[in-house]
């Protein structure tokens, strides 16, 4: 027994420490994570994934960058691109259509990749003729397919698009356009190019992609660090699994107020994939802040609750709409009347979404009316709100000819008003959100049969594009997508998905409008900001009223941080605290406040 | 036996060809593919970019034909690239996640035995002791509660209540495989006692369960044995206890035992997924996870592959043990 204790003890004193943090006391940052990125630093963007995207902004400079308030400002370019300055120019045809349109930038002086070579138009041209290459697998090629890249001098050069790209004046990182380090990718390239060029892209595609595979890995991930960077950190060291280092950039050009050493001058990384453990890390002090990828609504609730000073919870209002798709076409949706914009309409008004959002979410999370961020210049202030009216929605129903039978539960002509209403299996707040709804429109005298899958299930393509087979009648989930560069695409008919198309569109609901095509069309090549935003007035107005979907609200992404830690912020314009890393830091080292976290 | 051996090997080819022929149908008829997750929440994919990289990632092609494709590769040492980690699937698991994956369960294994096997011994040999119920309770106990929740309540007191009440001399860090910031020249006892405090918790939680199985096996099966005429006959011949015990009794006790270990082992690299979440140990259950969840067929099939040829090795090691321990068995 004696032995036991001992050894008992013996292996509580390993486990003894300081519980102190690293942070403050050596100018570092501890980050936790709840996903880990394939591959980081990836100029292409071949994942992804946001949590991908998040850790390269680290290590990647943009020409032109977005800040919290949505302001772009220049990081390699020396201005900001616009008509005024004339580095922004659009070329109209004789009836007044945009034809093309084309961004001139020149490249700072002082901008340098980490191994102290220039940055230079080169890097940008390298990454337009990799982004091209048909062998390349990149998820979107829009609007990079058409583009070209002119020199006109050493530092500067100019990028055409024609047909005209709708955001050109907003080049920054988010619609791609990322700096490839050329010199240092070429001659892996040039092995890349030789072994797959005899490939036909459509018979050898698998062994192309393999191919490419091998050449990003060198260059991308833990076993094959970025080699250089431009961004203000570079990577140092990754344990696959477990955490990546990054430390500060000499090279990087942006000095902050005070100068840099004042600033962080290592970022580390924490890879843990239960969000549970992920709440400890937070309680027990070992992190200094939370990615945007971290805990979940309801366990930041919880993480609020405990903070006794030591760390604080943020709710930040984004840009990812929770809503309900509704079946608007096929047959089953027929005979439950859903292709009926009055049943559609009652079916909104017969839920109180304010009370949800305030039962829920402690009214963090802000009812939405359209599917366009209240925080997006186009979004429409006094669109249509379905504020919660039983008796308009029970009058709806009975002209639609939906009639409470003995049970309550609306019927027509012997068919009962029964939905099956889906989400995804195991997202507890959805599936807590489903069952308020559930009960709400129980009140009204609509039956609800809650049929959940994982999400790998309902977001294949034997499910969610599947609405006019009648998979599904009602289907809750989330879009996400950059405020600054909606386009209205969701719902025109051109994404319906069908057996034509092999399921490929993405507008589930087959919501087909011919006036909202009309002016959807139009928006797409309207370049006067203020017109466009009189064009998608008119679009969330015709939207609005035949309420192919239900819109609930906009998700607030909860991160904490300990206090002390100035410019880690973000919004849904800058989207990922690592827009502004070179600023980040302690306010005890010196490190001075330029943005606080709305 | 050289003979049965041979045969036995042989006749695991056809199986674990037919093994890896229904993993791979069963993981490629899940609903959903990797390019559906690059479509989801990117509402600039058009239908021509959704159909050139399901052409690219091999997904256009019929289930028979990539399975050919899989096979024909794997039987030369390639089994594909992982998505999901940017790597070959192969050295990605065997070189990240299998090293680890083995430092956890080994020693779980072994300890678990050592500490297990004399426990059994002690509560059968003192049936219905103070320590057999106790015992026995515990078995239980670690038997039925979740490990997720013991392993969540282990966090809880280990990383945040005992730091606290004793201003940090007693903590352990909450998951991980070791401090990101552990410098590279700390040294051996720095390197070895930081890998320690990582690994203590996993590890024992991980134990638990084995003892409390290990424990209720070699008490049944020793029970069972000490009732047998051949101890009571070994008792009369004057033997010492102790001879009747370890000599007599738990050589004939231990066969079951034997089953139980050789099965733990191949179970134990997939079956370490929930404590391997809990805290955050990036080993070889979590990577099926997450190859499942994000459709890597390639680490799926190398991950479950290879635990399906350590299920057959281990029980023909297990068969093979039992004759060195049973003299009366015999494979000729």
């Amino acid at each position: 027994m004696k032995k036991w204790l001992t050894l008992s003890v013996l292996l509580l004193g390993a486990g003894v420490v300081s519980s102190a943090l690293a942070g403050q006391a050596n100018n570092s940052l501890v980050i936790g994570t709840s996903q880990e990125p394939p591959n980081i630093n990836d100029p292409w963007r071949t994942n992804n994934l946001v949590i991908a995207t998040e850790i390269t902004w680290y290590m990647e400079a943009h020409l032109i960058g977005k800040d919290d308030n949505g302001e772009l400002y220049p990081e390699i370019a020396t201005r900001v691109p616009s008509l005024a300055n004339g580095d922004y120019k659009i070329v109209k045809d004789a009836k007044g259509n945009v034809i093309r349109n084309s961004v001139t930038f020149s490249i700072r002086k002082d901008a340098k990749w980490s191994d102290g070579t220039a940055i230079t138009p080169k890097d940008f041209q390298f990454w337009l003729k990799v982004e091209q290459d048909e062998r390349v697998p990149v998820p979107a090629r829009e609007p990079w397919d058409k583009a070209k890249i002119t020199l006109q001098d050493a530092d500067t050069f100019t990028i055409t698009f024609d047909p005209p790209y709708l955001f050109a004046d907003q080049l920054t990182s988010a619609v791609g356009l990322n700096p490839a380090p050329s010199a240092a990718m070429e001659k892996a390239w040039s092995a890349f190019d030789a072994a797959t060029k005899n490939l036909d892209p459509k018979t050898g595609a698998k062994q192309i992609t393999d191919e490419w595979n091998k050449f990003i890995a060198q260059f991308t991930t833990s076993r094959g660090l970025p080699k250089v960077v431009s961004g203000p950190f570079k990577p140092t060291a990754w344990r696959a699994g477990n955490s990546l280092v990054l430390t500060r950039n000499p090279n990087y050009w942006l000095t902050p107020k005070g100068g840099a050493d004042k600033y962080i001058q290592s970022v580390q990384y924490r890879f843990i994939a239960d969000t549970n453990t992920l709440k400890v890390n937070i309680l027990s002090g070992q992190l200094d802040a939370l990615s945007y990828v971290g805990l979940s609504f309801d366990q930041a609730i919880e993480a609020q609750r405990s903070e006794r000073g030591k760390y604080k919870t943020y709710f930040v209002p984004g840009a990812t709409w929770e809503h309900v798709d509704i079946a608007n076409v096929g047959a089953r949706a027929q005979s439950l009347g859903l292709n009926d914009k009055r049943v559609r309409q009652a079916l909104m008004y017969s839920i109180d979404r304010a009370a949800l959002v305030k039962a829920l979410f402690e009214g963090k999370q802000p009812v939405s009316n359209t599917w366009v961020s209240p925080i997006s210049k186009l979004y429409q202030k006094n669109a249509k709100d379905y504020n919660f009216d039983a008796a308009k929605a029970k009058a709806l129903f009975a002209a639609a000819g939906w009639k409470p039978g003995s049970d309550g539960i609306l019927a027509k002509d012997g068919k009962k008003m029964s939905l099956n209403f889906t989400t995804t299996a195991g997202n507890k707040l959805r599936e807590r959100v489903q069952q308020i709804l559930q009960a709400q429109w129980k009140a009204v005298g609509v039956d609800i049969n809650i049929q959940n899958f994982p999400s790998t299930v309902v977001f294949s393509g034997d499910f969610a594009p599947r609405s006019a087979e009648g998979k599904w009648d009602l289907f809750m989930y989330a879009w996400s997508n950059d405020p600054s560069v909606e386009r209205g695409d969701l719902w025109a008919s051109q994404f319906i998905p069908s057996k034509d198309n092999a399921y490929a569109g993405q507008n589930y609901p087959n919501f087909k409008d011919a006036d909202y095509d009309k002016i959807w069309n139009d928006a797409k090549t309207e370049f006067d900001l203020s017109a466009r935003v009189k064009l998608f007035d008119k679009m969330q107005s015709i939207w609005t009223d035949e309420v192919p979907s239900l819109p609930l609200y906009f998700r607030a992404n909860p991160y904490t941080k300990v206090p002390g830690l100035v410019n880690y912020t973000y919004t849904a314009y800058s989207l990922y605290p690592s827009w502004n890393a070179a600023q980040m830091g302690w306010a005890s080292r010196g490190a001075v406040e330029t943005f606080t976290q709305k | 036996m050289l003979n049965y051996a041979l045969r036995r090997i042989l006749q695991m080819i056809p199986l674990l060809l037919v093994i890896s022929l229904v993993i791979f149908t069963l993981t490629a008829l899940q609903p959903g593919d990797p390019v559906d997750q690059l479509v989801l929440g990117n509402s600039q994919i058009t239908p021509d970019d959704i159909a050139r990289l399901r052409a690219a990632y091999g997904l256009d092609q019929p289930i028979p034909l990539r399975y050919w494709f899989w096979l024909t590769h794997a039987v030369q040492g390639d089994f594909g690239w992982s998505r999901t980690f940017s790597a070959p699937a192969a050295s990605y698991v065997f070189q990240e996640r299998l090293p680890n994956t083995l430092l956890l369960t080994l020693p779980a294994l072994i300890l678990s035995t050592l500490i297990a096997v004399p426990l059994g011994i002690f509560s059968a040999v003192r049936q219905y002791s103070f320590l057999d119920y106790l015992l026995t309770f515990f078995s239980f106990v670690s038997f039925s509660a979740p490990i997720f929740w013991i392993g969540a309540m282990a966090l809880w007191l280990f990383a945040i209540y005992l730091p606290q009440i004793t201003n940090g001399v007693i903590s352990l860090p909450p998951g991980g495989l070791g401090s990101p910031d552990l410098a590279p020249d700390a040294g051996f006892w720095a390197a070895l006692t930081d890998k320690l405090r990582y690994l203590i918790l996993p590890l024992s939680i991980l134990m638990l369960r084995e003892i409390a199985v290990i424990l209720r096996f070699l008490r049944a099966s020793m029970l069972e044995v000490l009732n047998q005429d051949f101890v009571r006959t070994a008792r009369a011949k004057g033997l010492s206890s102790r001879k009747v015990l370890y000599r007599h009794a738990l050589r004939n006790a231990v066969l079951p035992i034997v089953t139980l270990l050789g099965l733990s082992i191949p179970g134990l690299f997939g079956g370490a997924v929930l404590t391997e979440t809990v805290f955050s140990w990036p080993g070889m259950g979590r990577v099926i996870v997450e190859a499942l969840t994000s459709k890597d067929f390639n680490v799926v099939m190398v991950a479950l592959t290879f635990i399906s040829v350590l299920t057959v090795v281990f029980q023909l090691l297990t068969d093979l043990a039992y004759a060195a321990i049973d003299p009366r068995i015999r494979y000729s």
